[in-house]
């Protein structure tokens, strides 16, 4: 079948400028899915992402579109992550289409995002269709959008279709667009068979199944396929599409969009971004622009519950089969007993991760300060790779350590930029240039350490500007800088799960932040306890826990000795729940809340 | 005389066994009060003695009764005739006198005949319910008594003549100031008692005061209870009120042996609904009800609830705890002899721990809490119960 009829595309924007909205409309037009059944956001399928509004897996689908020109269009609608994290996963998205519909919130203009997207799709060379959507509203600026579009993105206002997913607005005009501006399906004449392998999900029936984009060739069932990257070579079990749901075909063609299912069990072998080719016919290159994603951010998860170990494991393995970004392998600290270093690719990515676990698997967990990928070189020029303050090796045999740095767009209203400069200062970072964005917004262009972002960067941008900052980030260079392992002793032994790495010029004022919220996070203990923060054994900050005042039963008489057992007994469980630092109980809650209460 | 008889009739010379009678009759409810007590009717009460009468019956005796409590509910509430007739039921298990024989009173129930009766039947010991000399206090907590009451009550009793007096009252009253507090102490000390219980306000469930604590009527303030207790236990030891134990203060041989008994983990027999015992490796309580508590007994049947076997390491685990809150401390060398299954390496850690915290003092082999310590009581003694886990989670 040709694939002239076929065209792939993908919406992509800032978050809540209407994406979810605006899929659905246009699966609504296209009937592909009847509105009964149409949940209010039916491409967000999990609960979190529906909280936080973002899309971490990607959710394709394939609609039948009557187009003005007579013919009937095959329209694939690829959904991608919303969020710097996922931006590999993203551009693999991206790399499965020929076009995207860029939306921009007719109230909000261009945000973070709407530049990063859009540079990601210029990228991939997409054809970009901009929308200006909401336009429903009243406080809907036109004028102001169409300008940025010129001056910011650097696309001709003419091209920009007028939306509203609410309104079903300029629905069938995005729809026309789509077929008559994005391209057909592009290499669709390499002599062997290429799909790309955008997403995979793993069903405990079927095994790991692979999202692909089939780009030449066909793949079909009983034949052998071939992934590229680890030359992984399968039986083909079964193919089809997303209708949204999944459908069963004969075959997937050149510039189809569907699923494969073969005999891979294990996740890891999946891998996002490679080229599925078959093993009698293979082809000669892969598609371009695979990488092997590198978890940037870590830290240690641990059961509260010691015996909650192996239902912890269990959670991750699970967690890890729909999501290769997410790494972990086991390790133990003193403090904290048995548990896993896990890898992320951002900040968002490990404070979804960790709340999958608590939620759907139901583990209360500890984490431990999250810390990026430090290359540390050592005499005779030997490099380290360290994500665990604990495994930095001694001072002396240091000769530098290099820091991950970001290139960050912040987007900020003109009147809180003192204030963000003195953030961005504040965090070690440089600014490169600012570009106005219009009447009352700029847009920093800054050079940051990642770890400076790690924990409260994004918080303290949105307060700052009061909800109307945005950021958004590319990984840059390493660089070197002044770092210093930081402990945390508790009644002077050191708790391993508080050291981290900082900046020399910060560790004081971070150790004593640190000494001050453990302090007052610990419940009154029985004893005098010291916390204390320290730099290879020179003490830099300290604060006392509470002692506890009044702790007794005023009436124990005959009678009331069984009673007092019991509640002594159900105070004794509440205490088990805690982490016993040698004679002080930390409730587990306290990493969490440590690095929470920014 | 053989070895063994002599060595048995000695053991049963140094553990004491005590007897409690729990009286369940109330003329109304205290807002605090989570003791099982009931409306007494003519009716009730003449049941309630013939109940007391079946149980004892029931009671395998092995020794004579040393000392005897009987609390409440309010056992002045009975008449002297009856008053009489519970005391012949508790002589006949006395041997000769028992050594401490005491009775709580409400004052507004005290009168010189029920006076009398008390003392002629034997009872040594007098507990009388104040509370609070703050009128506006003894209204919010719903005690039916007044300032006036108290005093007369307390005059009677003296004019009887019983060899200790004691007094109860409470502090950490909602909406009591320190300074407040300081002055029920004074008038306490000024009427010249034996014996003085002072407790800290405790929330029971199931008590209209837990009510108004769980609906946010009343705070709790840890730290200011603390402040009260430290000066509580300055102003009494200034006064010549020895503490004995976390809330019980009194002159010279005047501390309350039954009590002080079973904080040792001796054996003690209790009678009447809701009454606990502990005897024969056994520990546990009468059903706190008054009908159902006939009904066991007349079908032979006493200490239904909340039983537990008391086995060496249980009892040398209980001693410490409860002996802990007495000021005199815990002697462990007999405690070492009798249980030694117990984890003692791992006793000694947490004892040590303590110490070194200076919430233990511990002069050879018998320990007591600091100051500090006694305030926190409660948390050592989970402290304690940890300690001894291994054993008792298999025992
Ligand atoms: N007024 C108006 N609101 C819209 C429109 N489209 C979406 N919204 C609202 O904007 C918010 C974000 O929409 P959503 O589709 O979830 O955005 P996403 O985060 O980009 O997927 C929701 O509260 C929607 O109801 C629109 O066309 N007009
Ligand atoms: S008199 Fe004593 S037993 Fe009766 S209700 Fe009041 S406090 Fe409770």
């Amino acid at each position: 079948m040709s694939s002239r009829y076929t065209r792939n595309f993908c919406i992509i924007a800032h978050v809540d400028h209407g994406k979810t909205t605006l899929s659905d409309r246009l699966l609504e037009y296209t009937n592909q899915v009847s509105q009964r059944v149409l949940t209010e956001q039916h491409l967000d399928s999990m609960d979190l992402e529906k909280e936080r509004g973002i899309t971490i897996k990607s959710h394709p689908v394939t609609m039948n579109y009557p187009a003005k020109d007579g013919h009937i269009y095959k329209l694939n609608l690829m959904d991608t992550p919303g969020h710097v994290d996922f931006s590999y996963e993203v551009s693999r998205s991206l790399a499965a289409c020929e076009g995207a519909v860029l939306l921009i919130d007719a109230a909000q203009g261009v945000e973070a995002q709407t530049v990063a997207n859009a540079h990601l799709a210029f990228g991939q060379k997409l054809k970009v269709i901009p929308v200006i959507n909401k336009i429903d509203l009243p406080s809907a600026n036109l004028d102001l959008c169409l300008k940025q579009l010129e001056d910011i993105l650097t696309i001709s206002a003419e091209e920009a279709i007028l939306a509203s997913g609410k309104s079903g607005i300029g629905i069938v005009d995005i729809l026309e667009a789509v077929v008559t501006r994005v391209p057909p399906p592009r290499w669709t004449d390499y002599p062997q068979t290429r799909a790309l392998v955008f997403d995979s999900l793993y069903d405990s029936y079927r095994g790991v199944i692979s999202y692909v984009r089939v780009f030449s060739g066909a793949v079909k069932a009983g034949e052998y396929m071939l992934l590229m990257s680890n030359n992984a070579k399968s039986e083909i079990k079964e193919v089809g599409v997303f209708m949204p749901k999944m459908e069963k075909r004969a075959s997937l063609g050149a510039g189809d969009v569907g699923y494969v299912v073969s005999n891979i069990k294990d996740p890891s072998e999946i891998k996002i971004g490679d080229t599925l080719t078959l093993s009698a016919r293979p082809a000669a290159e892969m598609l371009p622009g695979y990488k092997e994603v590198r978890p940037m951010v870590f830290c240690g998860l641990y059961p509260v519950d010691t015996g909650d170990y192996e239902k912890l494991k269990a959670a991750l393995g699970r967690l890890r089969l729909n999501d290769a970004a997410f790494v972990y392998s086991s390790e133990s600290s003193v403090a904290l007993g048995f548990g896993f270093r896990c890898g992320f690719l951002g900040l968002l990515h490990m404070e979804i991760i960790q709340e999958r676990i608590r939620r759907e698997h139901d583990v209360d967990i500890i984490s431990t300060y999250p810390s990026v990928v430090y290359h540390v070189i050592k005499h005779g020029d030997v490099m380290l790779e360290v994500d665990n303050p604990v495994n930095l090796p001694d001072p002396g045999e240091i000769v530098e350590i290099r820091e991950p740095t970001i290139k960050a767009a912040i987007h900020i209203p003109n009147d809180s930029m003192g204030d963000i400069l003195a953030l961005v200062m504040e965090k070690r970072g440089t600014v490169d240039h600012t570009d106005t964005l219009d009447a009352t917004r700029v847009m920093l262009t800054c050079v940051l350490p990642l770890n400076e972002i790690l924990v409260d960067f994004n918080d303290r941008l949105k307060s700052i500007t009061h909800g109307y900052g945005s950021m958004d980030y590319e990984l840059g260079e390493y660089r070197a800088a002044d770092l210093v392992k930081m402990e945390i002793l508790v009644n002077a032994d050191p708790v391993d799960a508080f050291a981290s790495i900082v900046h020399r010029d910060k560790a004081e004022g971070k150790g004593r932040e640190l000494c001050e919220k453990l302090a007052d996070i610990i419940p009154p203990q029985m004893f005098k306890v010291a916390i204390q923060a320290a730099i290879g054994g020179k003490i830099i900050a300290r604060d006392n826990v509470k002692e506890m005042r009044k702790d007794v039963t005023a009436k124990c008489y005959g009678g009331d000795i069984s009673r007092k057992r019991k509640l002594l007994d159900k105070q004794k469980e509440g205490k088990k729940k805690m982490k016993q630092f040698g004679r002080v109980s930390i409730p587990s809650d306290a990493f969490i809340k440590v690095l929470k209460t920014n | 005389m053989s070895g063994l008889a002599t060595a048995q009739a000695k053991a049963a010379s140094v553990s004491p066994l005590g007897l409690y009678v729990h009286v369940p009759f109330c003329a109304s409810t205290c807002d605090f009060c989570a003791f099982y007590q009931t409306q007494p009717t003519a009716d009730g009460v003449h049941r309630f003695l013939a109940g007391i009468a079946d149980e004892a019956a029931l009671v395998p005796w092995t020794q004579p009764v040393s000392t005897v409590f009987w609390g409440g509910g309010t056992p002045g509430l009975l008449s002297p005739g009856d008053l009489e007739k519970l005391a012949a039921i508790v002589r006949a298990r006395c041997g000769s006198a028992p050594e401490e024989w005491t009775v709580e009173l409400a004052p507004a129930s005290v009168t010189e005949a029920r006076l009398a009766a008390l003392k002629a039947a034997g009872v040594t010991r007098v507990s009388l319910g104040v509370q609070s000399f703050q009128p506006a206090l003894l209204d919010a907590l719903g005690r039916a008594h007044s300032l006036a009451q108290i005093h007369r009550a307390y005059d009677r009793i003296r004019a009887v003549g019983f060899a200790s007096v004691n007094l109860d009252l409470m502090f950490a009253l909602p909406g009591q100031t320190e300074t407040e507090w300081a002055e029920d102490i004074r008038t306490a000390v000024a009427l010249a008692p034996d014996h003085l219980s002072t407790y800290c306000l405790t929330f029971e469930e199931d008590t209209k005061l837990w009510v108004k604590l769980s609906q946010g009527r009343v705070k709790l303030d840890p730290e200011h209870e603390a402040r009260l207790y430290e000066s509580t236990w300055a102003l009494l030891e200034a006064a010549g009120y020895a503490q004995y134990e976390v809330s019980n203060f009194a002159r010279p041989g005047h501390a309350c042996r039954h009590n002080l008994n079973t904080w040792r983990m001796h054996e003690w027999i209790g009678l009447g609904p809701s009454a606990a015992s502990q005897q024969a490796g056994l520990r546990g309580a009468n059903i706190s009800d008054l009908d159902r508590w006939l009904d066991h007994i007349a079908c032979g049947e006493r200490v239904t609830e909340d039983r537990v076997t008391l086995t060496p390491a249980l009892l040398a685990e209980d001693a410490l705890i409860f002996g802990l809150r007495v000021n005199g401390g815990v002697d462990l060398a007999p405690w070492r002899g009798r249980a030694p299954e117990a984890p003692w390496p791992q006793i000694e850690d947490t004892l040590s721990t303590l110490a070194a915290g200076e919430l233990l003092v511990r002069t050879g082999d018998v320990v007591r809490l600091s100051n500090r310590g006694r305030l926190i009581a409660d948390t050592i003694g989970t402290e304690i119960m940890a300690a001894f886990e291994p054993i008792t989670e298999t025992a």
